[in-house]
């Protein structure tokens, strides 16, 4: 499938080169106008008119859009542009390696970690509850590493639809008293029934539905979460 | 721009392949339906041996239109394609799994569900 996803740029107008180091060929790098500007002083001589006519017909126009044409038609001698921009993309991917863009809002790796930790802990607590009431095959799956838009998902199973409404509620409780957080989406009981916390997304499934839709094997790549009660669970049964 | 008359692919397994829309809920006159939406459908065209028919009606979320969505950041999302996902009158989707790219509004507007089936969320 084709799509077309397209940043307005008209909106970043001060986006520079070290938030974004590798912008798309329709707007004029930052970083090629710095290089090129020992370029400008080799030719003074032979695009010195030319230039001074172009830029003085461009500033008139409008200033705001003009400043980079200007800039562009200066920095373009005549023929010797292709070499040049060969050893300027080489040094920018020596430089930052692949990173087409980077957005300035991203967390340092040390809160990214710290995050995670608190999203484990919430979602193992409510894990530990679903298996207060009785929920089934309760699975803890790490889908950080898959999907951006959540951490963690909790897949359980309840047996009807009053246990399915109990472990709801329990959840919400647990999640509102102690870590002071909403879900959203709605609360009416079914056949697949799903809270979202934002970092931490719980599915509780009817055994039929659980089967049909099978989360599990869709992230099958998840890490799975080791949760304690698991192996208390599994003593009990042997004894 | 969704509006009854309208053909749209359908993005998951459920065994319809295209809709016709027929009525957008929400207001009583509403005239579009954008992405997120949820429509009243005919089945035009099913794939054969699955539980759905042709000449169904049905209930469907609009997960792509080629109407360009835009967010408040600036960004611009267009598709290719007029697609929507089977639902029931639950809001389960009636697939297992979505096909293609959605986008992250559907989540927003509580389809959690069909956001956790697709293979890519923009």
């Amino acid at each position: 499938m084709r799509m077309l996803a397209s940043i307005n740029q008209s909106l970043y107008p001060c986006s520079s080169s070290t938030s974004i180091p590798f912008l798309p060929k329709t707007n004029p790098p930052q970083t090629l106008l710095r290089v090129r500007d020992h370029d400008k002083n080799k030719n003074k001589n032979k695009s010195n008119t030319n230039r001074q006519h172009s830029s003085s017909l461009l500033l008139v126009s409008h200033f705001h859009k003009s400043r980079s044409l200007v800039i562009r038609s200066q920095k373009r001698p005549q023929n010797n542009m292709s070499e040049d921009t060969d050893e300027m993309f080489d040094e920018l991917f020596d430089k930052y390696g692949k990173v087409v863009y980077k957005r300035n809002d991203q967390k340092s790796p040390a809160a990214e970690v710290d995050d995670d930790a608190e999203s484990l802990s919430f979602a193992v607590a409510l894990a530990k509850v679903a298996n207060e009431v009785k929920a089934d095959d309760i699975r803890v799956l790490f889908v950080k590493p898959l999907v951006y838009w959540t951490r963690f998902f909790i897949i359980a199973t309840a047996f009807s639809g009053p246990q399915v409404d109990a472990i709801g509620s329990k959840i919400r409780d647990l999640a509102e008293k102690q870590f002071k957080r909403v879900a959203t989406g709605d609360y009416k009981p079914n056949s697949w029934t799903l809270l979202d916390f934002g970092d931490v997304v719980v599915h509780i499934f009817l055994p039929p539905q659980r089967t049909l839709y099978n989360l599990e094997e869709f992230y099958a790549n998840a890490t799975r979460i080791e949760l304690p009660f698991e192996n208390e669970n599994q003593n009990q049964f042997r004894r | 721009m969704i509006q009854p008359q309208t053909y749209l692919n359908v993005a998951d397994n459920s065994g319809a392949r295209e809709l016709m829309c027929i009525r957008i809920i929400g207001a009583s006159n509403r005239r579009y339906a954008r992405i997120g939406d949820v429509i009243v459908a005919v089945i035009k065209e099913a794939v054969p041996n699955m539980p759905l028919q042709r000449s169904e009606v049905i209930r469907a979320v609009i997960v792509r239109t080629r109407k360009e969505l835009k967010r408040d950041n600036g960004m611009i999302i267009q598709y290719d394609d007029n697609a929507a996902v089977v639902i029931d009158q639950e809001g389960n989707p009636k697939g297992t799994r979505v096909f293609g790219a959605i986008a992250r509004e559907l989540r927003q507007l509580n389809f959690t569900k069909i956001v956790s089936l697709a293979p890519e969320v923009l």
